[in-house]
C-alpha cells in the first residue's frame, strides 16, 4: 500500500497533498509514503503493483475551499471528478498517469484519490485557513483508508 | 478564429501541453505575416531570489532544488558551486566525481520523461503518451525502465528520488555505501542498451526541414562533456568564468511579459540546452555515444531544433555510460564534504541542467547571510530565441490549418523542453491569424 502527496510546498494551499499524506503515512507503517512528488508522472515506478495507491492532492473544483473528496479511479477515467482534466492543480492529469500505468501492466490494483479543495495557489508556503483546518479530518480519511475502513463518496 | 484578411488572424495556445510548468503561447498573423509572437512564462525563481535574502548560505541548496521538481540537482549543483566560489573552497576530486554521478541522474530521469512522454508523441501523431502507451506498449515500458533506473541513481546518491536530500555546500551529507553505488552498475548497463535503441527509435522520426541560425553557449570543460562545471562557451568563440558569464548575461523586461528575457551583453540572443551543448562538446563525447550520434545521422553539430530529441537521445546514452564509468571508479569521499567557513563576498555558480546552462550568483556577508541572489535558469536564456524558432516555425506553417499550425507551435516550443514549472501546473496557449 502507497501513499503520494502531490504538489509544491510553496505554493500555497498546493503544498496540502504532501502535508496530508506525511502525516498520515507517519501513523503507520501498513502504508509507504513514496511522495512528496511534483508531477503525477512521478508515480510510476513507486506505485506499481500496490494492492492500494492514495494519492492526495489539492484541487480546484469550485466547491468551497477546505472540502475533501474521496475518488476512486476508474480504469476507463479521463479526468479526476468528472469535470475538466485540469481539476487537479497538475497539468499531466492523474487520469491519464492511471491509464498509462495500465497500459503497460504497472497499475496498483486500486488508486484512491483524496482531493482538498485549494483557494490559494500564489507563491509562498503556508495554507490558507480553510485549508489548514481540513488537515486534520484529511489526515483521519488517509488513515481510515489505510485500515480498510474508508470508503469512497 | 477566422481566416478573413482585414483582421488580425491569433493563434491562441490556451493550454500549451507537455511543458513543464506554467505559460502560455501567442501567434499572431497579419496579412499573410506573422507580426507577433509572444511565450510567456511564469518563472519561479524570480520568487526563489526574494525568499532566499536572509537565509543562511548553507540553506541554497535545499530552497533552491524546490524551485523544480524535474531538475532539483542542478539547482542544487549551481547553488553549492556558487557558495563554495563565494567562500573560496575547492571540493576534492572524490566530491566532483559523486556530483557527476548524481547529476547523471537527473540528465537520465529529465531526458527520458522528455523524450518519451513529452516530445516524442509529437512526432508520431498521438495525443499523448497514453495514447502512444496503448498503440506501442513495448517502447513506452523502455521509456520508463531508463526513467526507473534515473529514480534510482537519484536515490542511492541523493537519498531520493525527487528533491536529492543528500547534496550540502562542500558536497554530501554522507558517502554512498560502495556496495550500493556497485550495484547500480547492471541496471545502467541495461539502461545504456535502452538508450541505444532510443537513439535508433527517434532518429527515424519523421523531423520538419528547418534550420535555425543559433548562437550556442555551453559549458565546456577540457576532455570531457561539461555537467557539474565548466567554462561558459559559445559557438562564436566565448570561453569565460562563471562570474565573468553572469555578467555579460543582461536580463531586461519586456513589458507583455512577466518573464525576463536574457542577451549577452545586452544585445545578443542565444540558445543553450542539448543543441548548444552538443555543438560544444560532441567531439568529448564518450565514444559509445559518439558511435550512436554518428549511426543516427548527426554531424557534429544539429542546427535543426526539431532533431533535438535525437541529441537528447545521445545524451541519454552518453548519462548513462558516463554513470558506469564513475560507478567503476567510485571512492568514497572522506570527508564526504569540505568545511565551509563564510568569509564576505560574492560568487558564481554554472552547471548543465537537463534543460541548459543555470548559473546562481549570490553576495553573502561574513556570518554566511545571503544578501543577493541571482538565478538566471536555462529558459529564461532561451526565452528570445526560442520566439525566434515560432516566428520561423508559423511563418512556413501559415498553410497549415488552424489546428495544425497550433500543434506545429507547440512542438516548436517543445523542441527546447522548456522548463517553466514550479509545479502547480496550469499552461494557457493562444493562436490568432487573420
Amino acid at each position: 500500500m502507497v501513499v503520494a502527496g502531490l504538489g509544491h510546498e510553496y505554493r500555497r494551499d498546493d503544498g496540502v497533498g504532501p502535508l496530508v499524506a506525511a502525516r498520515a503515512a507517519g501513523l503507520t507503517e501498513a502504508a509507504h509514503d513514496v511522495g512528496p512528488l511534483a508531477d503525477p508522472l512521478d508515480l510510476l515506478g513507486r506505485w506499481d503493483g500496490a494492492s492500494l495507491a492514495i494519492v492526495v492532492d489539492a484541487v480546484r473544483s469550485g466547491a468551497p475551499p477546505g472540502t475533501i473528496r474521496l475518488v476512486e479511479l476508474e480504469p476507463g477515467a479521463t479526468a479526476v471528478g468528472g469535470n475538466s482534466p485540469t481539476t487537479s492543480t497538475h497539468g499531466i492529469g492523474l487520469a491519464g498517469v492511471f491509464r498509462l500505468a495500465r497500459a503497460v501492466g504497472q497499475a496498483p490494483a486500486r488508486v484512491v484519490v483524496v482531493g482538498i479543495e485549494g483557494e490559494d495557489f500564489g507563491r509562498g508556503p503556508g495554507l490558507s485557513p480553510a485549508v489548514e483546518a481540513a488537515v486534520p479530518g484529511a489526515v483521519r480519511r488517509v488513515a481510515d483508508l489505510i485500515k480498510g475502513a474508508g470508503s469512497c463518496a | 478564429m477566422t481566416h478573413g484578411s482585414s483582421s488580425p488572424r491569433t493563434i491562441g495556445v490556451e493550454g500549451l501541453s507537455r511543458v513543464e510548468g506554467e505559460g502560455s503561447l501567442r501567434v499572431v498573423v497579419h496579412d499573410g505575416q506573422v507580426t507577433d509572437v509572444a511565450l510567456e512564462i511564469f518563472e519561479p525563481p524570480r520568487y526563489f531570489e526574494a525568499m532566499l535574502v536572509g537565509r543562511h548560505f548553507t540553506e541554497a541548496p535545499d530552497i533552491t532544488a524546490r524551485i523544480c521538481g524535474i531538475c532539483p540537482v542542478a539547482y542544487q549543483m549551481s547553488a553549492c558551486a556558487a557558495m563554495e566560489d563565494a567562500c573560496g573552497v575547492t571540493v576534492d576530486a572524490d566530491v566532483t566525481s559523486l556530483r557527476r554521478l548524481l547529476y547523471c541522474g537527473e540528465w537520465i530521469q529529465s531526458h527520458a520523461l522528455h523524450v518519451y512522454f513529452l516530445h516524442a508523441p509529437d512526432f508520431l501523431g498521438y495525443a499523448d503518451a497514453v495514447e502512444l502507451a496503448e498503440h506501442d506498449r513495448a517502447t513506452v515500458e523502455r521509456g520508463l525502465a531508463i526513467k526507473r533506473t534515473g529514480n534510482l541513481l537519484m536515490e542511492t546518491i541523493g537519498g531520493r528520488a525527487v528533491h536529492p536530500v543528500n547534496v550540502r555546500v562542500g558536497g554530501f551529507y554522507s558517502a554512498p555505501d560502495p556496495a550500493a553505488v556497485a550495484a547500480l552498475a547492471d541496471p545502467l548497463r541495461r539502461a545504456r542498451e535502452d538508450a541505444l535503441a532510443t537513439v535508433e527509435w527517434v532518429s527515424g522520426l519523421e523531423f520538419p526541414d528547418v534550420t535555425g541560425d543559433y548562437r550556442f553557449v555551453a559549458l565546456t570543460e577540457p576532455g570531457r562533456y561539461a555537467v557539474e562545471g565548466g567554462r561558459p562557451s559559445s559557438s562564436d568563440g566565448l570561453n569565460v568564468s562563471p562570474g565573468e558569464f553572469a555578467r555579460l548575461v543582461v536580463e531586461e523586461h519586456v513589458e507583455r511579459s512577466t518573464a525576463l528575457h536574457a542577451r549577452l551583453g545586452g544585445h545578443d540572443e542565444y540558445l543553450t540546452g542539448p543543441l548548444a551543448r552538443y555543438a560544444l562538446n560532441s567531439s568529448v563525447l564518450s565514444p559509445l555515444a559518439a558511435e550512436a550520434a554518428a549511426a543516427a545521422g548527426l554531424g557534429p553539430v544539429c542546427t535543426n531544433p526539431f532533431q533535438s530529441i535525437v541529441v537528447r537521445a545521445v545524451e541519454l546514452v552518453f548519462a548513462c555510460d558516463e554513470a558506469l564509468s564513475l560507478v567503476d571508479a567510485y571512492e568514497p569521499p572522506d570527508p564526504p564534504a569540505a568545511e565551509m567557513i563564510p568569509r564576505a563576498g560574492t560568487g558564481t555558480g554554472a552547471t548543465e541542467a537537463p534543460r541548459g546552462l543555470l548559473f546562481h550568483h549570490y553576495e553573502i556577508d561574513e556570518e554566511g547571510t545571503i544578501l543577493n541572489a541571482r538565478i538566471v535558469p536555462p529558459t529564461s536564456q532561451n526565452q528570445i530565441t526560442i520566439e525566434a524558432d515560432l516566428r520561423r516555425v508559423a511563418q512556413d506553417g501559415l498553410d497549415l490549418s488552424d489546428d495544425d499550425l497550433q500543434w506545429r507551435c507547440e512542438q516548436a516550443v517543445r523542441n527546447h523542453d522548456p522548463c517553466i514549472s514550479c509545479a502547480a501546473h496550469f499552461l494557457d496557449v493562444n493562436v490568432v491569424r487573420d
